[in-house]
């Protein structure tokens, strides 16, 4: 015993340095691949890290609106306050005088105007018109400074109709209906390029404190959402799940093992192997990654549920005298082909590609090749050799139903036969295409999300331009520009509604200059303006503070993104986003809305030829790439089960004998598809993955319940039952996990099991009474 | 219980027997018009021009925060004020905008000169304004200054007239120039 307990000690001071030495990582985003083409390399670049990712949208309800009004004022003040917001936008943003004074005094670098006689002459005409109208104070005040109205042009550009209203110096989410709750808006921009989870939670946190200290009365909610919340939240889910998971399965786990044994031998004895696999798990994964995700572990925990099974067929599967070293010997072949097949299943998520699931094959099917040779080499020793380890027999229900079970065809027949009725009514799950519905964000959350963009006219980017990587900011800009002009036909085709583009915030100084160069003289603006009045009411002296602008325009230094963010911090914080800097390349984002149909656009956009320029749709090139690992997936699948099916012949010395091992675990696949279609999921690779892995697990109850190993069936049954109800508790918690990956395997594995010991123990020969 | 109740609301209604004050008089006999449509006529004086722009057409207020402008003459030019948003629309130009009035506080101020007047809402008159007055109750002047430094840039005062509940002028003063509008019931 004490020898026992030593090797246990010895071993979790082995988990614990592991754990200490590299602690488990959560971020989804380390879960996900890095792109394999250029444009999925920028998209998962700049969606998990890129300045998207700083974006949080809030709202606050649930209180009257002058009381919104003032905690959504006092919140923006505490966030500005706070030193971690780029930007926080609420109703106060409007632009200050100082900024509107800077962005007048450049408005002909930063827009065309015409100042010949001809081009004058409507702006003229149309600007005594307005002084009729009610705008008539604002074009007194811009009209004749600017009569070419460049700079209100400018202004209607940017900043663009909005459907949210301003109340009391706060935005207000328009009320489509009287159900709809009174929403105060806000808008906040984290520095830097991206954050990971961690800074993330830290940017939440400074939201909360911020709304905290403006005294929200009872009732008033803080709602919380963007990109840096859903990781934020994706990775606290994971954590959850795992922690869970682990505690759950090992506190079911020994209590299954001890109300079976009764022994706390056993359980000290089971434990070796489960935490060799574990530490052993865990080290190839930090040997090959650096690191562990949390779902690797989760995952590797589950597999502890398979690992059990080696133990306990050693010590039940032991006869009379025989020592338990000989014991191990005599099972070994089985063994050594019942973990190679387990691990032969994992094949599926080794070839998916995808990090996530690959490092959690490597996790899973180290532990459990740990598990067997501990079992086979280590156990022995440990075993005092007078100990005696035997199960209760089981409850007489349980084994009146297993041995009305065993041999019956007719049940095994009926259970295929409705797995395939069900498959065939059905047509079979349908494929999951949408990596949204892998994210383990709950879909409330991201309809919360969709609402707030809504509302807020912020819109998700879904197809955008990307321009670069150019080697200044200055070639950027002027790849936007180009792209701006060669866009103008994919618009008037009705491809896109339109652009947003780096060069509509701020042109290239090329642009600039030529703008500059193009400004007429005092004397001939002068002669223009008069031969333009002609017959207009206007005096003489109406637009000297127009020439004067004209002349001063000549002499302006060129505006670049640093003298924008300086002069007008506004209209930099609407351009920051679209730029984005990775090394010394410089990228440019035009995100396109009113796209209707990405493919056709994707194609007109391959056929503009413009070098420098990217199409991407996140949505399609998410499909297409989850396509491709879900393609690899099941090619490694079909290798895996070929691999499994071969194993099987080798092991039990031919084809032949192979096939009624080999049936149990066709139909436990088939059974597997028939419950998660019943179950409406939609089969990702996580499923995929799994039903390979499904096969690996339930060659173990075939060939124990159909080979020589023991011919005292109720013995081989009993011990078989053990083995999948403890893999049966671990999986079945999986299927219970938020987390898309864990969900999928675990309800895939458990229901599959439990049809493959069903249909193993129907298949199996009936016991001779001799 | 209810009996207190009523008396509490009828409690305003005593102020007229109890206060003197002639704005708040005027204020009150304002607030208690729940809709009127009027026809105007406004000339504009702007330095930069030789000479004056008229106009004329018609108002509508609608208790408690709908108001019309509709000018019909020389152009078409229809302007409605409800709650925060303003709708413009040139209907000779098929020209139609919705505004946040939070946005454009400068016009925020200029229909609140009228709004808040028709509404009798001194209050949110005073939010933009000093407001001073002079006659009586039956023939009253309202001289309003611009509260904020910003504003008064753009306009120095805003001087409506009125006889009892009918308002019949409204000067707006900045800029150098001068817009009077006159007021009277639509026939």
């Amino acid at each position: 015993m004490t020898r026992i307990l030593a090797v246990l000690l010895l071993l979790a001071g082995m988990g614990g340095a592991l754990a200490w030495l590299a602690p488990p990582r959560a971020d989804l985003a380390e879960f996900l691949p890095p792109g394999e083409t250029p444009a999925t390399r920028f998209l998962f670049r700049e969606l998990q890290s890129g300045a998207a990712t700083t974006l949080l949208l809030a709202a606050i309800e649930g209180a009257p609106r002058a009381e919104l009004a003032r905690i959504s004022r006092e919140t923006a003040a505490g966030l500005r306050g706070s030193g971690k917001f780029a930007f926080v936008g609420d109703g106060s943003v409007a632009l200050g005088e100082a900024e509107q004074d800077f962005l007048f005094r450049h408005r002909y670098l930063l827009a065309e105007a015409d100042f010949s006689a001809g081009g004058l002459r409507p702006k003229l005409e149309a600007l005594l018109d307005g002084l009729r109208s009610a705008a008539a104070p604002l074009l007194a005040r811009y009209g004749f400074a600017d009569p070419t109205g460049t700079f209100l042009g400018l202004a209607a550009t940017w900043l663009g109709e909005t459907r949210v209203a301003t109340v009391d110096g706060a935005w207000f989410a328009p009320q489509s209906g009287p159900g709809d709750p009174l929403r105060a808006l806000l808008v906040a921009r984290g520095h830097g390029a991206g954050l990971d989870a961690p800074a993330q939670r830290a940017a939440m946190a400074a939201f909360r404190t911020a709304f905290a200290a403006a005294n929200p009365p009872p009732g008033a909610r803080l709602l919380l959402s963007g990109p840096g919340v859903f990781a934020a939240e994706a990775a606290a889910g994971i954590e959850r799940d795992v922690t869970q998971v682990s505690l759950a399965a090992t506190l079911l786990l020994a209590a299954f093992l001890f109300w079976r044994f009764r022994s706390g031998l056993l359980l000290a004895l089971v434990a070796v192997p489960l935490l060799a696999a574990l530490v052993a798990g865990y080290a190839a994964t930090i040997a090959l990654y650096g690191q562990v995700h949390a779902i690797a572990l989760g995952f590797g925990v589950t597999m502890l549920g398979v690992a059990v099974d080696y133990p306990l067929l050693l010590l039940t599967l032991r006869r009379g005298e025989e020592s338990l070293g000989a014991a191990a010997a005599r099972i070994w072949p089985t063994l050594r082909l019942a973990a190679g097949s387990a691990a032969a299943g994992l094949l599926a998520m080794l070839g998916s590609g995808l990090p996530g699931l690959v490092q959690t094959a490597v996790f899973g099917g180290v532990g459990l090749l740990a598990a067997a040779a501990t079992t086979r080499w280590l156990l022995p020793r440990l075993v005092p050799a007078n100990a005696r380890i035997a199960a209760r027999p089981l409850p007489a229900t349980v084994q009146a139903a297993l041995a009305a079970l065993r041999g019956r065809r007719l049940v095994a027949l009926a259970v295929l036969a409705l797995a395939t009725l069900v498959l065939l009514a059905t047509g079979g799950p349908s494929a999951q295409r949408d990596l949204a519905a892998l994210s383990p964000v709950p879909a409330a959350q991201q309809a919360l999300d969709g609402e707030l963009r809504r509302q807020l006219g912020a819109p998700d980017v879904r197809s955008l331009f990307v321009i670069g990587p150019a080697a200044s900011e200055a070639e950027m800009l002027r790849l936007s520009e180009a792209l701006a002009v060669a866009v103008q036909p994919l618009v008037a085709r009705g491809l896109l509604r339109g652009l947003d583009l780096p060069s509509r915030y701020l042109p290239s100084p090329a642009t600039q200059r030529a703008r500059q160069a193009a400004l007429p003289e005092t004397a001939t603006l002068e002669a223009a303006l008069r031969a333009a009045g002609t017959g207009l009411p206007f005096r003489d002296t109406a637009f000297r503070r127009f020439t004067e602008a004209v002349e001063a325009s000549r002499a302006l230094p060129l505006l670049d993104a640093a003298a924008l963010a300086a002069g007008a911090p506004t209209i930099a914080a609407r351009l920051d986003p679209l730029v984005t800097r990775h090394g010394d390349a410089i990228w440019g984002l035009a995100p396109a809305t009113g796209v209707a149909d990405p493919l056709a656009l994707e194609a007109a956009a391959a056929a503009l030829d413009l070098p420098g320029v990217l199409f991407l749709d996140v949505k399609l090139e998410m499909e297409r790439l989850l396509a491709g690992y879900g393609r690899a997936t099941l090619g490694w699948a079909l290798a895996g089960g070929v691999l499994v099916a071969g194993l099987l012949a080798l092991g039990l010395g031919s084809a032949r004998r192979a096939i009624p091992v080999a049936a149990p675990i066709i139909g436990a696949v088939l059974v597997a598809l028939a419950v998660l279609t019943l179950a409406g999921e939609a089969i990702s690779l996580f499923h995929l993955a799994a039903l390979l892995l499904l096969a690996g697990l339930a060659i173990d109850y075939a060939l124990f319940l159909a080979t020589h190993v023991s011919n005292s069936g109720d013995d081989a049954a009993g011990a078989v039952l053990n083995c999948a109800v403890s893999t049966l508790l671990t999986f079945g918690l999986l299927s219970l996990c938020a987390t898309p990956v864990l969900h999928g395997i675990g309800l895939t594995v458990a229901a599959g099991v439990a049809a493959a010991f069903v249909l193993a123990l129907a298949l199996a020969r009936p016991i001779s009474r001799t | 219980m209810r009996p207190l109740r009523r008396a509490l609301l009828l409690l305003p209604l005593a102020g007229p027997a109890l206060g003197q004050d002639p704005l708040q008089q005027v204020m009150r006999s304002l607030a208690a018009v729940k809709q009127r449509r009027s026809r105007f006529t406004e000339d504009k004086v702007i330095p930069e021009l030789d000479i004056g722009l008229p106009n004329e057409g018609t108002l509508l207020w609608v208790a408690p925060d709908r108001l019309e402008k509709h000018t019909t003459w020389p152009i078409d030019e229809f302007l409605a004020v409800q709650g925060g948003r303003l709708h413009y629309e040139r209907r000779d130009r098929a020209v139609q905008r919705e505004f946040a009035l939070g946005e454009q506080p400068e016009m925020a101020a200029l229909v609140e000169a009228i709004r808040a007047t028709l509404a009798g809402d001194l209050p949110a008159l005073r939010q933009h304004y000093e407001v001073s007055f002079s006659g009586t109750p039956a023939e009253w002047t309202l001289v309003l200054t611009p509260a904020s430094l910003r504003l008064r840039t753009a306009v120095q005062r805003i001087t409506i007239t009125g006889q009892g509940s009918e308002l019949r002028g409204v000067d707006t003063e900045g800029g150098g120039g001068v817009t009077r509008m006159r007021i009277m019931p639509a026939s």
